[in-house]
């Protein structure tokens, strides 16, 4: 009976794993495949590795969108963190009368959607390029600054702040050691797997964000990798199998960042339940 | 502490000019901004379509302009809409280019919404030497805005050796309607056991097909009233679709990669569709020889139905912003006016345009052994003379979505009649 049950928990787990992994898998083999292998669902590795990479670097400036992309993401990712924590600890340490007003208002912030908040910005950066085009549209800048405070970041650091021991602060502070000095020195080195979470997150949703460098971007030099992507597939015959070979490229970064800091991931997001 | 701080504060600053910097040097070029650009900027979408066409008008437009430069953006169609939406409705010229491609179906909601935004080009090209359909599809009230580039205009690409194999040959399938063509297809999957084509339950194409090869729209002449209730030959289109789909004679897919895939297997005896498709058949090269195009069949017990249609094409605007001269000098002088540049068109890349002066001069008489010799080209740009002018209107993209859904009721066994009025009371709260 108990193995009965230990097979049937295995069945499951193996299918869930196979519809999981399946996609990954689709697309590493169809990188190898010519386009109408592709279109034909074709399971088994092909020969056409090579063309379709040279096709990739004919057609398009890969390197150059992933250099864009990465400047983005890191640059979003070390703000985001920074500014995002140091809110999110002011909110859990400080006290104030005020404090949870402007943290509902604050949640509030996250029902509304992008696309209503689009079109007005879009104006502010018409705005802002007239007085510093270097920041303007069209800019990596342009970017990376809406997104580097997010209300979902802040919350979240909040909410891990709840578990951060404030004796030890109280101990600094007995030390000696400045208001900043505390957050710097004592708060993130206690906090690493949090950071390490949001460092994930914010990398991921900045390497995949789309819609707002879609139109805020105008050169193809300042291109990011989905929207390259989506440029590939644009034609009226598109080459699947050069498509998925750039949406293997652009995958490698997030899942090489995952797994390495997976294990601090899963503590981190472990802690933001307790 | 404060050395951390220090090394901190100057990571953030290096990471930040890094991301600047590369904007920086683009202002540098000019290449970022339509307005300053040296040049013309364009937005277009198909690299091996109409950026292709770009080229070769650029090319063309060198050798008497040798200054000039065009700067092409490629984005997916649906990008650009976004985009421009975006930007015109902030009100923000920064960024835009000085033309954009834009599909017929759409251009008129543009046009409307943001009237200042476009350079009106009347009197820059002679409207009698373009297909009076696509003219229609480009102005508002005689007030000319677009520049045509490619004809959507329709035929029925059919497997010769299928039809073949069933006892018939294309001269069976001129001048017959819908129910004649549901005949021979039911003889053609009883023989080869193919059905008879493909589509997308989601894509309203072939509808708009249908209705427009019987001279209607889902909207009136204004392009503003809903035109569905009393709508004729929309009613005998979706009698046609469940038709095909009761035979069981229309296989189904579900995105553009199966469409391909469909037909380059060889599942389907035809697909009626834009001749903007030719280049996606010839990928297939085993099946050169074994295909034809005929004149797509018209609608049973409609007045005035015709053999012509069109499915998509698209068209250049130029927007209100400076360099728009420039621009529309380059337009005219090239889709606008150049009968030998339309042949290189044809020639280099199967893109067939609307401009009347090429067709008489005989740039489309280019027989293809693909299709057995077929001079296909020539065939198209006949038909497109006898497309219905319709006014696209502003909604074509929003009525298509609740058709769609009235179309599911209907073949799920609702009466047309019912269907078809609450779907008309809908477009009507919907759209104003």
């Amino acid at each position: 009976m108990n193995n009965f049950k230990q097979i049937s928990i295995y069945i499951i787990l193996i299918g869930a794993s196979i519809i999981s992994v399946f996609p990954f898998f689709f697309m590493i083999v169809s990188s190898t495949n010519k386009s109408v292998d592709v279109s034909g669902g074709k399971l088994i590795p092909g020969t056409n590795l090579l063309t379709n990479i040279q096709n990739l670097l004919s057609t398009v400036d890969i390197g150059q969108a992933l250099l864009n992309s990465a400047i983005i993401a890191i640059t979003t990712t070390v703000l985001a963190l920074l500014v995002a924590s140091l809110a999110g600890y002011g909110f859990e340490i400080y006290r104030s009368r005020a404090k949870d007003i402007v943290f509902n208002i604050l949640l509030l912030s996250m029902m509304i959607p992008f696309a209503a908040l689009m079109v007005p910005l879009f104006r502010m950066f018409g705005t802002i390029s007239e007085i510093a085009p270097i920041i303007g549209i069209d800019t990596l800048a342009s970017v990376v600054i809406p997104t580097i405070t997010t209300a979902f970041l802040i919350f979240f650091f909040r909410q891990n702040t709840k578990m951060f021991p404030k004796e030890l602060l109280e101990a600094g502070r007995i030390d000696g050691v400045s208001e900043l000095g505390l957050f710097f020195r004592i708060y993130i080195p206690t906090m690493k797997t949090t950071y390490a979470a949001a460092a994930i997150i914010t990398f991921m949703s900045s390497w995949n964000n789309y819609l707002w460098p879609l139109v805020v971007l105008q050169t193809p030099k300042n291109q990011t990798i989905p929207l390259l992507i989506s440029s590939l597939g644009s034609s009226y015959s598109p080459d699947y199998g050069v498509i998925m070979l750039a949406i293997v490229i652009a995958t490698l970064p997030t899942a090489l960042i995952f797994f390495f800091l997976q294990k601090y991931f899963v503590a981190g997001m472990m802690g933001s339940i307790k | 502490m404060k050395k951390r701080l220090l090394l901190l504060a100057s990571l953030i600053t290096i990471l930040f000019i890094a991301a600047c910097s590369s904007g920086d040097s683009d202002e540098a070029n000019g290449t970022s901004n339509g307005n300053e650009a040296d040049g013309i900027t364009v937005w277009a979408w198909d690299p091996k379509f109409n950026i292709k066409a770009l080229e070769i008008a650029e090319e063309a437009y060198k050798a008497e302009n040798p200054d000039f430069q065009l700067n092409v953006i490629e984005n997916a169609q649906d990008d650009i809409v976004q985009k421009l939406n975006t930007s015109l409705s902030s009100g923000t010229t920064k960024g835009l280019p000085n033309i954009v491609l834009i599909e017929d179906y759409r251009v008129k909601s543009f046009l409307e919404a943001y009237p200042d935004s476009f350079h009106e080009i009347t009197g820059s090209i002679e409207v009698s030497d373009f297909t009076p359909y696509k003219i229609a599809a480009t102005s508002i009230d005689d007030k000319n805005y677009g520049v045509p580039f490619d004809t959507g205009a329709t035929g029925l690409y059919v497997r010769t050796d299928y039809l073949e194999e069933a006892g018939y040959t294309t001269e069976d399938l001129q001048d017959i309607d819908w129910n004649e063509y549901i005949e021979i297809g039911k003889k053609v999957k009883e023989v080869t056991g193919k059905k008879l084509l493909t589509n997308d339950h989601n894509d309203f194409g072939i509808i708009r097909v249908l209705i427009q090869s019987g001279g209607s729209w889902y909207t009136e002449e204004d392009g503003v009233t809903i035109n569905i209730t009393d709508n004729e030959p929309l009613k005998a289109a979706f009698k046609v679709y469940k038709e095909l789909v009761d035979a069981d004679l229309m296989a189904v897919h579900s995105d553009w990669n199966q469409l391909l895939e469909a037909i380059n297997s060889g599942s389907v005896a035809s697909i009626p569709t834009g001749n903007w498709f030719t280049p996606s058949i010839k990928a297939e090269e085993s099946q050169s020889g074994n295909w034809a195009v005929v004149p797509i069949p018209s609608l049973p017990e409609v007045e005035g139905a015709t053999h012509a249609s069109n499915l998509g094409g698209s068209s250049w605007y130029v927007l209100n912003i400076d360099g728009k001269e420039e621009a529309v000098d380059f337009l005219t002088s090239t889709f606008g006016s150049n009968a030998a540049f339309y042949q290189d068109l044809v020639t280099e890349m199967g893109a067939v345009g609307t401009y009347i002066p090429a067709m008489e001069e005989g740039a489309y008489e280019i027989s293809d052994d693909y299709f057995g010799g077929q001079e296909i080209y020539n065939d198209f740009t006949k038909w497109s003379e006898e497309i219905p002018e319709v006014n696209y209107g502003l909604h074509t993209y929003a009525i298509d979505d609740i058709l769609i859904v009235a179309m599911q009721d209907y073949l799920n066994g609702g009466d047309l009649d019912k269907v078809l009025e609450s779907a008309q009371k809908q477009a009507e709260t919907q759209i104003k």
